[in-house]
């Protein structure tokens, strides 16, 4: 008896073709949250995404969590900053353009923390969400 | 703003962001997000209550 079309065994065992380009796709979901979602045509859940990302940052600002940078001789702090410099460009709108740092005395600080940093590490994840869509591995 | 607020809020952002990563079917999707975000509040609560009898011990200094 034969499997209906369609069942995870077959999908998992059918070839996959390339949507889009998924190195362009994944750098567009990287600069902005969700834009790589857009480019693949995937226009509410980009939106969502966005809101997402960008309430999350502005909640951590808010509070005055930190937006890390690496210190000398704290490695951990490299794969914060890193996690953090996965939010794209408004990470170094808040850097470079807004001297955005945080304030370590506030009272929101660890949770401000948080929240940028989860902002980073969603529009990570993003990014490789765009790369399978890209390529066809995932809807 | 409350701890507990935070924490829901918190909880409430994660949870959307995966279960619009993770699931396409809107029933999935509900079942999903309540996983996750009572799961986290829930979770929360449980840890805290847990950790109430253990003394926090002095303020951590300001680098």
């Amino acid at each position: 008896m034969s499997e209906p079309s369609g069942t995870p065994t077959q999908q998992a065992a059918a070839p996959t073709t390339a949507v889009a380009n998924p190195l362009l796709a994944a750098v567009l979901a990287w600069l902005v949250p969700g834009a790589g979602h857009l480019f693949l045509k995937r226009g509410r859940r980009a939106l969502l995404f966005f809101v997402l990302v960008l309430v999350s940052l502005v909640i951590g600002c808010w509070l005055q969590g930190n937006l890390y940078s690496p210190v000398q001789g704290q490695p951990l702090t490299l794969l914060a900053t890193l996690g953090c410099m996965g939010m794209g460009v408004p990470y170094f709108v808040l850097r470079y353009l807004l001297d955005y740092h945080g304030d370590v005395v506030a009272i929101g600080f660890e949770y401000g923390t948080a929240f940028i940093l989860t902002a980073g590490l969603m529009n990570l994840l993003l990014v490789l969400d765009a790369w399978d869509i890209a390529l066809g591995k995932k809807e | 703003m409350s701890h507990f607020l935070l924490m829901v809020v918190y909880a409430l952002l994660v949870s959307l962001f995966f279960t619009a990563l993770w699931r396409r079917e809107r029933k999935e999707q509900v079942q999903l997000f309540l996983q996750l975000f009572l799961g986290m509040v829930v979770g929360g609560l449980a840890v805290a209550w847990l950790m109430y009898p253990f003394p926090s011990g002095p303020p951590a200094p300001i680098p």
